[in-house]
């Protein structure tokens, strides 16, 4: 025992309290709502980041290029050989040389060009319906496997964005942490993650035990067993990550050298800002926090960068964000690869959609959810695999269509959940954590 | 018999049902606005017009083949005899199949005019209650024509339960009761969907209705369902727990100590019905329910403002509110006043319902229609954009119609440059039917004819909107007056009312619609009769019973304190203002807005603690927006954050109640009081004494104590 239960025990014990109401969170079943659908899968994968670009991302631009279409298809780039001896298009040169450890999907089919709409789709498998609120993937992912350490096992950096849905019909103990802060920012600190300095941990074990005391009363209505739980479950978590040394490390960029911030394209930029000077932007920074979070055992975090909803000017959206991502990409799947956590880790590049096909005439392009690509690395996806394809205009699959649906049942498949599986919303209603998706086998080795 | 009687079968009144039943229209198949596999149909058969070309004309002999029936592809593919994404969907030897086979070998003919046409659906019984899972029974469904036929069209109806754990329903209408609960189960056929109200009850035995007091007919209406479902109702609550919730409900902060005593020291009678008086004359009744109505019409201000939501135009319309519900203004009136306003967005408030819900640079008829819709009425009629609204009655032509009272909704630019004028051209051409383009004027939603007016249709709008005749209006407003002080609606979500998606009890939902139409749309009248019900003072504590309701009130489930009132009874009970940024400096929450120094397009909370607790940053008119679960962040930021550390110790405040208590045990219960508005029990009394211990004079543990106060589950939750 800690001097913590120490604590507690001795003052609460005068009261004729278990130890068992104190921690009864900790007691508290992961799989109480859920219907088991069989035998617990074997799991490839330990943790997935996921890399998403809002708006839109333009894979003619990126995974897709089309150097044999007219001009209005093909755009203002050219292309770059991979290691692999496929094309990327000429604005991933970094990229193309880890492409041997790598996957690109060409073949990705959404259902709505909307971001609204596709963003929920992207995040939760699920386009919205008025009637139930479907969860994320990684609120899924935190009920289905938990902990791995003291950290949450749902992480967002910088924070969430409306579109992406919340827990949905699970209880919101499975929410993100975001870090409401961002790494890549000039004052960067995770926010309200700091004792004040006037409170020893002395008084901060005091508080905790004087809280505990004073929700026996409402603990004894049982009004509501849920949402109690989950209080306590965070008092509890916050309680943790404040006191340990090593969660608050996890957070921290001080034992990062500028070697490997510049391995992530710390130094890269786009195009002046309106002040006329060169910014980094940001996303390398973005990266070796998740890589962290990672290594301390968070299970699925969610990285954002950049504003892609190219309308206007697609051109200039690609040389002021891309050049930084390009850069991020390589950087993170070659330091994952060197720490031997390529294999137990998911790093995937999503957006809610890809860009139409033809350039408007406002130099942009437009919404497209028809076909669009994704990148996928490591976890057990195949290396150095060009998967699926567009047509000649990249407007539908030539072949091997990727419906959202597969590509994230394959993903949880990977994780060792069965996304056949069905939860139980509002306690008693079954649904299936992805509707109709089937393994892609052609993606996994 | 599926086909009609004279044994020609017609393609709208036999084919497009087939089609709906077999799910080819369906959008996940053929209904898909791009269709699928390179054959579409018009989503649930809307546009039969079309479905027929794309079937028999689009490419001659291949999908009908009238001269070898059995080749047609309709039927092959129909049939899984080739390659069928879809797969198989009925036999050879089915009526379907049967159906269609004739069809086709008729030549495939389209129908005359006179076609007769659905007008309506008819359930066989209006409600199943099956005793114990297990039971079963069945639906018969009649389609009712415009020339008074009737049909039974069971077997080209699709069926669906909202709750399919409660009571299931398969594809012939058999209903198989599964566990307790009440649920509906719903028939589908042409645009029409109609729906039965299903209750499985738990076990009789060991159940016994408690009859408790009845204080109005709120209690009448939820326990007359409740026996029903055989469900008991909690006990009435104590007088302190009731205290905390309706003051928090009604004014937005906790009662003080003093509020506290005088109520618990009275002996009189009516004392719960007089605090609820009280409260309701309080001006901080209006300021909340101003910030309520200010949330729903996405009241934001921006210093840089091209599309009219100046700061200026902000508070012009937010303040306009205040005095309306100050000042006891009929609800339906402020509303008719907001539909028919033109002018200066920054003199004349009400208009800005032209600019803030908005928030662009264009009002777009077609995204404003549909937001209206969803405030005013609570319907989301978006839907029917683009395909008659699957689950409602509400047809495309209802929805253009309803459009088209917008399209003539302009802003000019005013004298300066955060002035907008907002007027209605009366030249503007109406929406155009999305199928066949023709102009839709304007007409209210339900309606035949188009509403009679002189140009600017919006006052026709505004008298049917707000006429105490218009069920949906009232519904609307009652049913969020009462989601408001339960924390969940008759019908929920508040602003998703539809045919399949009915309130949990219909006649108690009738009734508070129907009184609040009776007092004149006063708010006030109907929050009064809730309060004073004994539904609204059930205690929180359940019985065996009634555990696993959600929906029926049986109890008082908890409730997280909105971002705005957690803030406001923060600063209630420490006594240390917050202000926000770029207002006066004891600005309440409930009384803020989020102001931006840029487009008000991007903005968001505008305040990190009311983003961090889910207050709604109105980027959308839905319920939603609000936030009420709790979160990790959240507990952090209570915990170390900047919130409660200063106010733990603010304006000597603890300090004097540790001197003037002569006990560190009346300390404790000054400090109860004061925070969670109880006395402590006695077992809160000596494990929090045996934490002070000797330092009964050490501010620091009092602080620590008043810290777990604010931290705890009570302290946020209304309950």
């Amino acid at each position: 025992m800690n001097r913590r239960t120490v604590l507690q025990a001795g003052s609460l014990g005068a009261l004729g309290l278990s130890m068992g109401d104190l921690f009864r969170l900790q007691a508290a079943d992961n799989k109480a709502f859920t219907q088991a659908s069989g035998a617990k899968k074997e799991a490839k994968a330990l943790s997935v980041i996921q890399l998403h670009l809002g708006g839109g991302f333009q894979q003619q631009e990126s995974f897709d290029p089309k150097p044999e279409a007219p001009v209005e298809i093909r755009g203002q780039f050219g292309v770059t050989k991979t290691k692999t001896g496929d094309h990327l298009s000429d604005n991933f040169p970094r990229t193309a040389k880890v492409a041997d450890k790598l996957s690109i999907i060409r073949s990705v089919v959404g259902k709505v060009p909307d971001h609204g709409i596709a963003t929920y789709h992207l995040f939760t498998g699920h386009t919205p319906t008025a009637v139930i609120d479907f969860p994320q993937m990684g609120s899924v992912v935190s009920h289905e496997l938990g902990k791995r350490t003291e950290m949450p096992p749902y992480m967002m950096i910088p924070k969430k964005h409306g579109f992406m849905g919340g827990t949905g019909f699970l209880s919101s103990a499975h929410g993100p942490f975001e870090l409401g802060s961002d790494p890549g920012g000039r004052s960067y600190q995770v926010r309200d993650f700091q004792i004040p300095k006037n409170v020893s941990i002395e008084r901060l074990d005091r508080r905790q035990t004087a809280r505990q005391i004073i929700e026996q009363r409402i603990r004894k209505l049982e009004s509501d067993p849920n949402v109690l739980n989950t209080m306590d479950g965070f008092y509890k978590d916050a309680y943790s990550l404040l006191t340990s040394p090593k969660a608050r490390a996890a957070f921290s960029l001080d034992d990062e050298s500028e070697a490997m911030k510049q391995l992530y394209g710390s130094d890269v930029v786009g195009l002046k800002g309106p002040d006329n000077r060169y910014h980094p932007k940001g996303l390398a920074e973005r990266l070796i926090v998740a890589r962290r979070l990672v290594e301390a055992g968070v299970r699925f975090v969610t990285v954002t960068y950049g504003s892609w909803d190219c309308h206007f000017d697609v051109k200039r959206s690609t040389l002021d964000q891309m050049p930084a991502l390009d850069a991020a990409i390589a950087g993170m799947v070659t330091d994952l690869d060197q720490r031997g956590l390529l294999d137990s880790t998911i790093f995937w590049v999503t957006s809610e959609f890809g860009r139409t096909p033809k350039i408007n005439k406002d130099a942009g392009r437009d919404h497209h959810a028809r076909c669009y690509s994704m990148l996928i690395a490591g976890g057990g996806f195949t290396r150095g695999q060009f998967y699926g394809a567009s047509d000649a205009t990249g407007a539908e699959p030539a072949r091997d269509a990727a419906p959202l649906e597969d590509l994230l049942h394959t993903i949880y498949h990977q994780l060792g959940i069965d996304a056949s599986k069905e939860l139980l919303a509002f306690g008693t209603r079954p649904i299936e954590i992805i509707k109709g998706g089937k393994l892609v086998n052609g993606l996994i080795s | 018999m599926l086909a009609s009687e004279a044994d020609s079968v017609s393609f709208r009144r036999d084919v497009m049902p087939i089609l709906f039943r077999a799910g080819c229209n369906a959008g996940t198949c053929h209904g898909s606005a791009r269709g699928m596999d390179g054959f579409m149909l018009s989503l649930f058969g809307y546009d039969a017009k079309g479905d027929y070309f794309r079937i028999v004309n689009e490419m001659v002999g291949r999908r009908v083949n009238v001269a070898v029936p059995e080749q047609s592809l309709l039927l092959r593919k129909a049939i899984g005899a080739v390659p069928h994404t879809g797969g198989e969907l009925f036999k050879p030897d089915s009526e379907y199949y049967q159906t269609l086979h004739r069809w086709i070998a008729a030549g495939a003919p389209d129908d005359a005019d006179d076609v007769p046409d659905t007008v309506g659906i008819e359930l066989s019984t209006e409600r199943f209650v099956f005793e114990r899972g297990g039971e079963r029974s069945a639906v018969k469904v009649t389609a009712v024509y415009d020339d008074r036929s009737r049909r039974d069209v069971t077997t080209l109806a699709r069926f669906h339960s909202n709750n399919p754990s409660v009571a299931d329903i398969d594809e012939h209408g058999r209903v198989t009761a599964k566990s307790a609960g009440d649920t509906h189960v719903f028939a589908r056929f042409s645009r029409f969907t109609a729906g039965v109200e299903t209750i499985v009850l738990p076990p009789a035995e060991g159940f016994r209705w408690p009859d408790p007091a009845k204080n109005n007919y709120i209690d009448e209406l939820v326990f007359d369902r409740l026996r029903k479902l055989r469900i008991a109702p909690s006990e009435l609550c104590d007088d302190e727990t009731f205290l905390r919730r309706v003051t928090l409900d009604l004014v937005a902060h906790p009662p003080t100590v003093e509020e506290y005593r005088a109520f618990m020291a009275s002996t009189d009678p009516k004392k719960r019905a007089d605090k609820i008086d009280q409260l309701l004359k309080d001006d901080a009744f209006a300021d909340y329910w101003t910030t309520l109505w200010s949330e729903q019409l996405r009241i934001i201000g921006g210093n840089y403002a091209p599309y009219g939501t100046h700061v200026k135009a902000a508070s012009a319309f937010h303040e306009w509110i205040r005095r309306q519900i100050r000042s006891g203004r009929p609800l339906n009136e402020m509303v008719d006043d907001m539909v028919v306003s033109s002018g200066s967005n920054l003199q004349n408030g009400p208009a800005n319902l032209y600019t803030m819900l908005v928030h662009a640079r264009r009002l777009n008829p077609k995204t404003f229609a549909a937001d209206f819709s969803q405030v005013f009425l609570g319907i989301q009629i978006q839907c029917a954009e683009c395909h008659n609204h699957p689950f409602d009655r509400w047809t495309m032509d209802d929805y253009y119609g309803f459009v088209s009272f917008f399209s003539g909704m302009k802003r000019k630019p005013g004298v300066e440059t955060r002035e907008q004028r907002i007027y209605y051209d009366t030249k503007a051409s109406p929406a155009l039917h999305l199928v066949d383009k023709r102009p839709m004027p304007a007409k209210v939603l339900g309606a035949v004819e188009p509403a009679k007016h002189n140009g600017d249709p919006r006052r026709a709008l505004a008298a049917w909107l707000t006429s105490p005749d218009n069920e949906h209006f009232s519904r609307n407003l009652a049913n969020r007056i009462w989601a408001q002080l339960f924390g969940r609606g008759v019908i929920h979500p508040v602003d998703d009312i539809r045919v399949s998606n009915p309130p949990s009890n219909a006649p108690l939902m009738n009734a508070l619609a129907r009184r609040l139409v009776e007092s004149g749309f006063d708010l006030r009248s109907l929050v009064r009769d809730i309060c004073n019900s004994r539904v609204y003072q059930l205690s929180s504590q359940p019985n065996a019973s009634n555990k696993l309701d959600t929906r029926q009130f049986s109890r008082s489930y908890l409730r997280r304190l909105r971002a705005d009132v957690l803030m406001d009874s923060f600063v209630a009970v420490t006594g240390m203002q917050r202000g926000f940024k770029d207002w006066p400096k004891n600005t309440k929450a409930i009384d803020f807005y989020p102001r931006t120094g840029g487009d008000t397009a991007r903005a968001g909370c505008g305040d990190v603690f009311m983003e961090t607790f889910g207050r709604s940053p109105r980027k959308s008119v839905s319920s939603t927006d609000t936030k009420l679960e709790p979160t990790l962040s959240q507990t952090l930021h209570l915990m170390v954050g900047n919130t409660l550390e200063p106010r733990l110790s603010a304006n000597g405040r603890l300090n004097r109640i540790i001197k003037e208590s002569a006990t560190p045990e009346a300390a404790l219960e000054e400090l109860f009081i004061l925070s969670l508005t109880r006395k402590p029990t006695a077992a809160e009394t000596v494990g929090l004494r045996q934490l002070i211990g000797d330092a009964v004079n050490d501010e620091h543990v009092y602080r620590d104590i008043f810290w777990s106060l604010l931290n705890s589950t009570e302290f946020s939750f209304n309950h």
